[in-house]
């Protein structure tokens, strides 16, 4: 709740020190006249009143708004003091006013002469002179503040507090309590310097940037479908745990895919610019989706990187700052060479033909049309080697299956010759129009699968239809996208196999003429399969016999004539329905004269060269049919085999390697300004990238091509103000409960002047010149008195600033949620360190998916070692985030969130309460400590006081007692979770259970300190 | 959530619960110009529960809640609210092409060059003394057609049913802001004792059922307690508002009496305001463990009323929550959402519309009708419609999402019941007369409660927010 503070935090503290000394306009002014005038009054040429700016002094001059020195003459002054409502500003239909020390301020501020100066965010990062280094220069602007408000600052936390401060901070999870020892024996510098370089630093770090780059596994939109992207969460924790410069940092985040020869790191960190909300919904239009998604990145790379809210550019130039609507879609323009669909479905268009520009390691999922398009893998290395092994094998493999030698010339001769024979002949035939699976990514669904002779039992080719039930159930075979026109005379044919324990009561073959419905029906046994109408004869329900007999494989066969059909008729799809019972299905075909099938599936090109006289051959043709040959040759079967299970090995090798979405430059799109934001909108004009017109540096990038590696070196260039302070202002904010200007996702001038202006520059140019070295900033602020002080307040000064915005002493903070999580499975012995890996599912209420669909989905939870990981690998489901994450303020991540909110609310006292993973923490915390003082020190490092311990020891002894009457409830308790407990005094466990409950709730315990 | 002892909004927790001896007046002038905006209302330090307006409303209230009946999936208003006898005549004729060039469609996209008209799947019939046209599928809303008014003459922005009801309930189609029912409790909080100010129930059946994200619910950039709580039908009502297995009632009490007891102490060691409100939090939670059972326990409705629902307890249906909404109602909720998801009607609308309104006609009516038995109608407002219509060109057997016309209707205190409000044009394409913006619902709705839409205002990135944004007007004519 730092925000609450802001307006009135400036106006109160501030009025001893104003009294004295000469107005600041970027202190005093800019926000009176942004909040109240600006609106009217400022940069936005379309909403300006009487032709009248105030945010430029020039402009106001010439208006006559203000006369610099002389507040009669002054408009300004004259109209915010007037006693007439229809002369009165702001008018009172704007529902702003001025309070009477506001008007106070600007009278005297133009008795002053009315200086403006720049707004401070935009002004390059200076670093203020200061006697001192280090964390030194920290106690030293806080200090010169302290003093001017007649305070000082608290003395030092005590070393429990201290410790645990630390660790919540830098690594995320409590101490143990030897900690304490190792901390004496170390001293604070080398037991920070060790905190820092635990792998767990990474994971705390990460938490508040995958918040800014709005990072989650699923799609945000409509069916909230998963997406990979885990990988790039690792990528965060890695480059957070190997100090990699926050330039860097920045670079491949927004363009590590441009960098020369990008490695896969770099790639991986580049998926930041596709972790945005997208859409499969039906009905979507490709250009609307386009545009949120252009101005989404907006948002997020404006909001994470420069503190700005660029996002109120997008209709209309800026209300309060400089941002012009033109700004706006420059902006945009850097981002519109990423490869991608507006509407992931059959609607949306890539701007390119995306084949052409997959690079090595990149596969297009285009499972249905719902998949994201290119994704990046990201093997381990393991991985690598064997996919590097199997591809060097497949090479081989299919070197050996594409050698011609002269035997292998003569033997397609002959075959060549058979073919011609066979063609030739005029004896009915038999085609074969599905065998296997029909479409290639043809996939079974519900009731049935496809079987191998291994799995079951085939008729001929790889694999039958197996399909079982107690009822009417049937699926549809999707032959080939080529239809299959019948003759006079022809026979349809199937083959089935009836079990001969568990037969059906009927069987149906069903055919789809291409020009009507379902209207041609065979069928076997008797009848109860409601289809073309039970008890009728006809073409739609033709009954051809009793059922086949059972145990082995029989070929039904239907003319085409009884079942409605006529020469010339297209079938284009083909149902197999039974009654009951277990049948396998296979090999669906036509016997017939006619010519086009003859000589067996030949392909149209084969068949036609089978056809011309063998002496007649171009060596092309020749060629041709050796090839073709080369696919059907029996002596080949082996390679053929092997090439097809090598394959298949690639495929599950590529499918279980770990991707993410992958950044890839294509053509540009076009970017257009769009009028009010509407994309259906194309008279604005056509804008090239280009960074914000009025920052400094902006025309360092003047390319009507900039890149978005342009822009990221823009980003973390010196010459850029906004990069460095909104980076250690938000870090700042982490560490002691306040930014040091405390809007934290608005630096401009809306935003808040900052309460220790000196102390934010002199921290963003530290920063920038220590090489942007995040480890060096965080030790830096750790090791200052500052941040070492206690939290305890006194009455005084919470009276005097409640909001701490002084720092005469530290904050007492909430634990974000991931923490709540992780510090109840770190005290209880649950916690599973592994750092990284794919999203993990901890215990969720049951049903909490039902409003998910498309598809629809159940939850479920890990129910192995991956059950206790850490919050931060929680599966971030955007549209229905965990509901215990939920509770404790964890953001839906559908957009940038620069500051997390800090609630206390019921539903958290629930989860803490009754959440299985609390609970079964509790438990381990029972069963593993020695007595309750021994569980009390786990969980808060220290030793209870002899009230507290009295507290304890009274719920234990009724728990106990309770416990006793009725042994149930003890081994109900112990049931909770997936670890289950067989103690050997199950009533005295679950009571001290029950004594774990409460102090895995106290506030202490949630609290940093 | 809103609770009388929530302390999520910090800073006047700070004054409630503090016992430290703070200047009460020097906080109150620090509160003053906190980040809320709201008019001229300068809020005194009070309960938490009564809103940032506290008793200074902007104008007379005429109800105390609102129960939002939400038709997701969209309506079609071609077989509901808005009979087109000319859409009937064109039936299977192409649709004029005046009509639809250059708009923009959904799935009908693909084949804009094919479009042909469907007229109307039932017949409609004028009922109760006012007359109003309501199609037979309808006939117990039909029976308190006098009660309700309907407004034929909707618009939206949005065509998809993710954005769409993003914006039905937040006024944005930006993720992230707060949704109209954690405004209403922002501004005049709720006068639930131990249940969430703002309650959400959802049930399916009779098409498609789209998905709902629990953004629609949020609370935005506002405090997490104005955040919609979804109750469950099956499984725990509320997430984890039952005790662990082994826990008995009594029990979880005595956890929760040494939770607090050495919060307590820490509160005496420690002056942080944050830990009277946690102990308030476990004193809530622990009351909710018995309200919402509670609530949910229907067994204690009488026969005559189950009947008049025409539900069965427990079945997760409509209908049950809409009984349900009637015991939030009294209860104190403010803001009550039901979601019935199955009117996506694609295809098969003549089928699936029946069956759809099957499932929610009943609930609807008996719940004004139970509501008016009790005295209870004139302090509800009751909003009835989808995030969407339904175009009057055919998609196969089905109709396509549509935004240029639809229905709602009101219901309740403050409202004119037998009217009928604007008009589209004969085909029923486009909002012709007097076309009602969903800021205008919006308007009205904040109106009824006593809200200034322009004066409820909420500071983030700089800027006062709205839920109306810079737009809406009241619907005057359909006010009572």
């Amino acid at each position: 709740m730092r925000r609450l503070a802001v307006l009135s935090f400036v106006a109160i503290i501030f009025s001893t020190a104003v009294a004295e000394e000469k107005l600041s306009f970027n202190r005093d002014i800019r926000p009176i006249l942004s909040d109240k005038c600006f609106y009217c009054h400022g940069p936005d040429k379309n909403t300006r009143e009487a032709d009248l700016r105030l945010d430029v002094r020039e402009a106001a001059i010439e208006g006559a708004a203000i006369v610099p020195g002389n507040v009669e003459e002054s408009e300004l002054v004259f109209r915010i003091t007037s006693e007439f409502e229809d002369e009165l500003m702001p008018p009172p239909d704007s529902h702003k006013s001025l309070t009477d020390a506001e008007k106070e301020l600007l009278q005297r501020w133009v008795e002053e002469g009315a200086e403006y100066e720049a707004h401070w965010a935009y002004l390059p990062v200076a670093r203020p002179n200061v006697d001192a280094e280090g964390a030194a220069a920290i106690d030293a602007f806080v200090d010169a503040r302290l003093q001017m408000e007649g305070l000082k600052r608290s003395p030092e936390a005590d070393d429990v507090t201290l410790l645990r401060r630390l660790h919540f901070d830098i690594t995320g999870l409590p101490p143990a309590p030897s900690d304490l020892v190792r901390f004496h024996e170390l001293g604070l510098e080398k037991y920070v310097d060790a905190l820092l370089d635990s792998p767990h630093y990474g994971e705390r770090m990460a938490i508040e940037w995958l918040d800014a780059v709005r990072y989650a596994d699923t799609v945000g939109y409509h069916g909230d479908q998963p997406l990979e992207v885990s990988p790039f969460r690792d990528w965060v924790i890695d480059s957070f745990n190997s100090n990699k410069p926050f330039d860097e940092f920045t670079i491949e985040q927004i363009a590590g895919d441009l960098l020369p020869n990008a490695t896969i790191d770099q790639r991986v960190a580049a998926a930041f610019n596709r972790l945005g909300p997208s859409s499969n919904e039906g009905g979507i239009q490709d250009a609307e989706y386009v545009a949120k998604y252009q101005a989404e990145r907006v948002r997020t790379t404006s909001t994470a990187w420069l503190g700005s809210t660029m996002a109120c550019a997008e209709c209309h130039d800026h209300k309060f700052d400089p941002f012009l609507a033109k700004d706006f879609y420059q902006f945009a323009a850097f981002f519109s060479d990423i490869l991608e669909k507006g509407a992931w479905t059959g609607d949306g268009d890539y701007q390119e033909d995306p084949n052409g520009l997959l690079k090595s390691g990149v596969i297009l999922d285009g499972s249905g049309n719902r998949g994201r398009g290119p994704m990046l893998m990201v093997p381990t290395e393991e991985e690598s080697s064997r996919l590097a092994g199997l591809e060097s094998s497949l090479d081989s493999a299919r070197k050996a299956y594409e050698a011609t030698s002269p035997e292998f010339v003569s033997a397609a001769k002959k075959w060549s010759g058979d073919r011609r024979g066979d063609l030739a002949s005029n004896q009915p035939y038999d085609y074969v129009y599905l065998e296997d699976k029909g479409e290639k990514n043809e996939v079974s669904t519900n009731g049935w699968t496809f079987v191998t002779a291994k799995e079951g039992n085939v008729y001929q080719g790889n694999v039958a239809r197996k399909q079982e039930s107690k009822e009417l159930i049937q699926h549809i075979g999707n032959a080939s996208k080529k239809p299959l026109q019948v003759s006079e005379g022809d026979v349809l044919f199937a083959y089935v196999f009836l079990d001969a324990t568990n037969p059906p009561e009927q069987l149906m073959l069903q055919f789809h003429r291409d020009d009507d419905q379902w209207n041609h029906r065979a069928w076997w046994g008797s009848d109860k399969i409601p289809y073309g109408g039970i008890g009728t004869e006809r073409p739609s329900h033709h009954k051809r016999g009793n059922l086949p007999k059972v145990g082995e494989w029989v070929r039904l066969e239907v003319p085409v004539s009884e079942v409605g059909l006529k020469a010339g008729d297209k079938i284009t799809q083909l149902a197999f329905t039974q009654f009951g019972g277990l049948v396998y299905w296979d090999t669906v075909g036509v016997r017939t004269l006619e010519g086009e099938y003859r000589g067996g599936n030949l392909p149209d090109e084969i068949r036609a060269i089978l056809t011309k006289s063998p002496e007649s051959l171009s060596d092309a043709e020749q060629n041709k049919l050796v090839e073709h040959y080369r696919t059907v040759a029996p002596e080949l079967e082996p390679r053929r085999k092997e090439i097809a299970k090598l394959e298949k090995e690639v495929e599950t090798l590529t499918t279980a390697i770990r991707k993410v979405p992958a950044t890839i430059s294509a053509k540009r799109r076009e970017v257009r300004v769009l009028p009010r934001g509407n994309w259906m909108d194309k008279s604005g004009e056509v804008v090239h990238a280009t960074p914000p017109h009025f920052l400094p540096g902006a025309d360092l990038v003047k390319e009507t091509e900039a890149t978005r590696l342009d822009l990221a070196k823009w980003i973390v260039s010196k010459e850029n103000p906004l990069t460095s302070r909104t980076f250690v202002n938000r870090l700042w904010a982490r560490l002691f409960g306040n930014g040091i200007s405390n809007v934290l996702d608005d630096l401009g001038s809306q935003g808040e002047w900052p309460t220790h202006p000196e102390l934010l520059d002199w921290l963003a140019a530290e920063f920038m010149e220590s090489g942007w070295d995040v480890k060096h900033l965080m030790k830096t602020i750790v090791m200052s008195e500052t941040y070492r002080q206690s939290s305890h307040a006194t009455p005084e000064l919470l009276e005097r600033d409640p909001y701490n915005r002084l720092l005469a002493r530290q904050s007492g903070i909430r634990l974000p949620a991931e923490l709540v999580r992780d510090n109840a499975l770190a005290v209880s012995g649950l916690l599973n360190p592994k750092v990284g890996g794919p999203s993990v599912k901890p215990y969720q209420p049951a049903g909490y998916y039902q409003h998910l669909n498309f598809p629809r989905r159940t939850y479920e939870a890990d129910m192995n070692e991956d059950q206790y990981r850490r919050g931060l690998y929680t599966h971030w489901q955007r549209t229905f985030l965990h509901p215990a994450m939920k509770a404790f303020d964890a953001p839906a991540r559908e957009e940038c969130t620069m500051e997390r909110e800090e609630s206390s609310t019921p539903l958290q006292a629930l989860v803490l309460l009754n959440d299985p993973s609390h609970v079964e923490a509790a438990k381990s915390l029972a069963n593993s400590s020695e007595d309750l003082t021994d569980l009390f020190e786990r969980v808060l490092t220290r030793k209870p006081t002899e009230e507290e311990l009295r507290v304890l020891q009274e719920l234990y002894e009724s728990e106990k007692a309770r416990l006793a009457k009725d042994e149930a409830f003890a081994q109900g308790l112990l049931a909770v979770g997936m670890k289950k407990l067989s103690p050997e005094h199950p009533v005295e466990i679950a009571a001290r259970t029950s004594v774990a409950r409460a102090v895995l709730n106290l506030h202490e315990t949630i609290t940093r300190y | 959530m809103n609770f009388d002892f929530s302390t999520q909004l910090k800073r006047r927790a700070f004054l409630e619960t503090s016992s430290m001896g703070i200047g009460a007046v020097a906080l109150a002038g620090l509160l003053g110009g906190g980040r809320s905006v709201f008019g001229a209302v300068e809020n005194s330090v009070g309960d938490a529960s009564k809103g940032i307006l506290g008793e200074k409303l902007h104008v007379h209230p005429k109800v105390k809640r609102v129960i939002h009946l939400c038709m997701a999936g969209g309506q079609s208003h071609l077989e509901s609210f808005d009979y087109k006898p000319k859409l009937a005549e064109l039936d299977g004729q192409p649709m004029p092409e005046s009509f639809t060039k250059g708009q923009q469609l959904a799935q009908l996209q693909k084949r804009a060059s094919e479009l042909k008209c469907m007229g109307p799947q039932f017949a409609f019939k004028k009922w109760g003394k006012s007359g109003q046209e309501i199609s037979e599928m309808f006939p117990h809303i039909g029976a308190v057609a006098d009660e309700i008014a309907i407004i034929r003459s909707m618009q939206t922005e949005q065509i998809n049913h993710d954005p769409a009801h993003t914006f039905m309930n937040t006024g944005s189609i930006i993720p992230g802001r707060p949704s109209m029912g954690a405004w209403v409790n922002y501004g005049i909080g709720s006068e639930a004792e131990d249940l969430p100010g703002f309650v959400v129930l959802t049930s399916e059946g009779g098409g498609q059922g789209q998905p709902i994200s629990s953004r629609q619910w949020s609370n935005g950039f506002l405090p997490s307690k104005y955040q919609g709580v979804q109750f469950h039908s099956k499984g725990d009502a509320v997430h984890y508002v039952n005790n662990p297995a082994g826990v008995t009632r009594e029990a979880q009490r005595e956890v929760v009496d040494a939770v607090n007891g050495l919060n307590r102490m820490l509160g005496k060691r420690r002056l942080d305001p944050e830990i009277e409100g946690r102990i308030a939090q476990y004193e809530m939670a622990f009351k909710m463990q018995a309200s919402v059972p509670g609530l949910m326990d229907v067994s204690g409705e009488s026969k005559e009323t189950l009947e008049m629902y025409g539900c069965t307890p427990g079945d997760g249906s409509f209908a049950s929550n809409c009984l349900l909404a009637r015991r939030l109602a009294e209860r104190g909720v403010r803001f009550i959402q039901l979601y019935h998801r199955g009117w996506d009607h694609h295809g098969g609308i003549k089928t699936n519309f029946e069956k759809t309104a099957g499932l929610v006609d009943q609930g609807t009516g008996a719940l004004i009708r139970d509501l008016k038995n009790r005295g209870m109608l004139e302090e509800t407002l009751i909003i009835f419609g989808g995030e969407f219509g339904r175009t009057p060109m055919a998609q196969g057997s089905g109709r396509d999402h549509h935004i240029k016309a639809f229905s709602m209707f009101l219901c309740g205190g403050g409202i004119q019941g037998g009217v009928t409000h604007g008009e589209t044009d004969e085909l029923g394409y486009s909002a012709m007369v007097d076309p009602v913006h969903v800021h205008d619902i919006h308007a009205t709705m904040l109106h009824l409660l006593g809200i200034d839409h322009e004066k409820l205002r909420y500071r983030f990135q700089g800027r006062d927010f709205r839920l109306t944004d810079v737009f809406g007007h009241l619907v005057k004519p359909v006010l009572g």
